[in-house]
């Protein structure tokens, strides 16, 4: 009778395991929920344009019932002297980088979410939470976060931020492209307010198409480079700038996609479970030597008597 | 065959039918369609204009006075959270009129009355044409580039007002027709620079032959230069050191700066440019109305021409030379010579008599009738 159940539960478990390893080679993947959408959306930011007003940020955390100053406030320019990052309290920032020449403008550079095509977020959630939509915006479902912040690691321009300073219930923040404002039609609140329509809301392709043409147009303002375009296999928001990217402190990353990437060592770790066996081999083979010899110590120590 | 005939004959009327169009609003106009067009044969159903903005194009120039004196830009006030702005366009107007005229803002001007930006930029931020910025973008990326370099402040409230401070009474434009805004800038004949060199300390540029001899444009030099060029907030020019590229920017674009400096710089005060001194060929006499492209044909080359008639004109014959021209008619016996008979050197210069006159000699026995050119 306890040989039985002890067969059946080998079984299930084996079963599991094979299950497993099975979903791990396949299904488990970055691939956003639907298949990559061609019409899916983006934003074109031309930081040539870009003036430092802020408006966008205010008006990012109106949209997100964010604690704000008053719209005036944003007018102070002294927030440029040191360098900002997004974090809970601020979905995008904008930054700014003096010039070099006395009759040049300095560049003014907006972060957020880039809203990667196969973003490493959405790879890296271990609940499923994370999800690239068919519009283009990497979201995530809050009551499925457990906050094991895994997608913090995992994301390749440090954008995911966790609210620290809550103990009851916190979160996961960060950009979401207006998920609720566009699904009403409505445009992200940032490319609504902003003065200069530095922010160019539209699809991808037409955004690329865009991008390319004004470099062709105007190529003393620009770099040849459109950042995002294949950057970690490509992201539905994209930069023009007139200098090198990474001059605006912008990460330097290859054409690969993140997840593919962290994926394969995740994968390779657990590949056919070879290598959890073969340590706790090298693990079971330490603690025999050990027991061997606590056992010829014992033998000795009996002869002494 | 049968249906090709029948396409052409169907395609020919409609064809000709939007040249003919084209014919009457483009005609006055000297262009050439690929400034516009990316295709050779346009229609109106496919036009095929390359994008904005066509820069290059045609220019409308219009006196600031011509155009209206004060815009209200109202045109977004049921999504803004500012009142409309009252927009001197005289004032700035009389601005752009010192720099690049019209064009400063109005970047693209085809045939007929100056167009403002609402004619071509959209309302609406969400929609199908993004090529072109929509007209909120399009007004603050014209403003804020003169703004900016003016004051380095990017303050919202420097041009609007929330709605519910501002003063909804409309503009009062009273018929001041005469009276400009910003005082007229008369350009300068010669500006004398004091430079800090020991050698050839002085420069003096001759402002009215830039303008007028060598036919440069305003913008040429004066771009980008706005308000800050005399009423800098941020420093005064002179407190901030400058390196030898920025010294002779405005320069550098036509003269040659690395090398021969005392084309410029001299001890003394030296005198607007003369052909005749500076090359030793005299334009006053017959070349005085060209423009210098004439015959320096390679752009922003104007040296090594070689002065002889030939350089530009060819071998002269009696094809192609009218000798009325040089004021002196000739008798009918020195009417049928070949040039070269007289004119031995190639300068056609003074005639040669002696070959066949033993006793006469030029000027003092002419060969034909003196007239009044």
């Amino acid at each position: 009778m306890i040989n039985e159940s002890r067969r059946k539960f080998l079984k299930t478990s084996a079963l599991i395991g094979a299950g497993i390893t099975g979903l791990s080679t396949k299904s488990v993947k970055a691939e956003p929920k639907y298949v990559l959408d061609e019409n899916r959306m983006g934003v074109l930011i031309d930081t040539t344009v870009c003036i430092g007003c802020r408006k966008c940020e205010w008006a990012c955390k109106t949209a997100h019932d964010l604690p704000t100053q008053p719209i005036e406030s944003y007018d102070d320019r002294t927030v440029f002297e040191k360098m900002r990052r997004p974090d809970a309290k601020a979905l995008t920032v904008v930054n700014e980088y003096p010039p070099k020449e006395t009759d040049q403008f300095p560049i003014n550079v907006k972060v957020q979410c880039m809203h990667c095509d196969k973003p490493a977020c959405v790879s890296a959630c271990i609940v499923g939470a994370f999800s690239k939509e068919e519009n283009g915006s990497v979201i995530w479902d809050t009551d499925k976060c457990i906050g094991c912040r895994y997608c913090m690691v995992a994301c390749p321009f440090q954008i995911p931020a966790f609210e620290f300073e809550k103990a009851w219930h916190p979160d996961i923040r960060k950009c979401d492209f207006c998920f609720d404002r566009t699904k009403e039609g409505k445009l992200p609140a940032c490319v609504e307010i902003c003065p200069m329509e530095v922010l160019t809301y539209g699809t991808r392709k037409s955004l690329i198409e865009r991008a390319h043409q004004k470099i062709s147009l105007y190529p003393d303002r620009y770099i040849k480079h459109i950042y995002g375009e294949f950057e970690v296999g490509g992201t539905s928001w994209l930069y023009l700038a007139s200098k090198d990217f990474h001059e605006l402190q912008f990460p330097k990353l290859g054409t690969n996609t993140a997840p593919g990437v962290s994926e394969a060592i995740q994968h390779g770790i657990f590949a056919y479970f070879v290598p959890p066996v073969a340590l706790y081999a090298l693990l079971g083979g330490v603690m025999w030597i050990n027991k061997k010899k606590a056992e010829s110590n014992k033998n000795k120590e009996v002869h002494h008597e | 065959m049968k249906k090709l005939i029948i396409i052409i004959l169907f395609l020919a009327p409609i064809l000709i039918q939007s040249q003919t169009k084209l014919n009457s609003t483009h005609a006055n106009l000297n262009l050439t369609c690929s400034n516009c067009h990316s295709c050779t044969i346009p229609t109106k159903e496919n036009p095929c204009l390359k994008p904005c903005p066509r820069e290059s194009l045609i220019r409308i120039d219009q006196k600031p006075e011509e155009g209206p004196r004060v815009i209200v830009i109202d045109k977004l006030r049921d999504t803004d959270i500012y009142a409309p702005v009252k927009f001197s366009h005289l004032a700035h107007a009389e601005m752009a009129d010192m720099t690049g005229g019209c064009r400063t803002c109005h970047h693209y001007n085809p045939p007929g009355n100056v167009i403002g930006c609402s004619d071509c930029h959209e309302t609406t931020r969400k929609r199908a044409d993004i090529t072109k910025p929509d007209l909120k973008g399009a007004y603050h990326q014209q403003c804020m580039n003169c703004h900016r370099s003016w004051s380095g402040k990017t303050d919202c409230n420097d041009c609007h007002v929330v709605k519910e401070k501002a003063d909804l009474k409309p503009v009062k434009v009273k018929d001041e027709k005469s009276k400009r805004i910003h005082p007229e800038v008369k350009a300068p004949e010669k500006i004398s620079f004091n430079t800090k060199t020991d050698k050839g300390k002085f420069v003096t540029f001759y402002h009215n032959d830039h303008t007028g001899l060598f036919g440069l444009e305003c913008s040429q030099c004066h771009s980008n230069e706005s308000c800050a060029k005399c009423h800098s907030q941020i420093k005064k020019p002179a407190e901030i050191k400058k390196s030898f590229a920025e010294q002779h920017k405005k320069c550098s674009s036509c003269h040659e700066v690395k090398t021969g400096c005392n084309k410029c710089h001299s001890n003394k005060e030296s005198g607007p440019f003369n052909h005749k001194i500076s090359t030793g060929f005299d334009l006053a006499k017959f070349h005085s109305k060209l423009n210098c492209a004439r015959c320096h044909t390679t752009p922003s080359k104007f040296t090594g021409l070689i002065k002889d008639c030939v350089t530009c004109h060819g071998t002269w014959s009696w094809d192609n030379f009218d000798h009325k021209k040089t004021g002196l008619v000739l008798n009918e016996t020195h009417g049928e010579l070949d040039c070269e008979s007289c004119h031995k050197d190639k300068s056609y210069a003074n005639p040669t008599c002696t070959d066949c006159h033993d006793d006469l000699t030029y000027p003092k026995n002419l060969p034909g009738k003196l007239i009044k050119r």
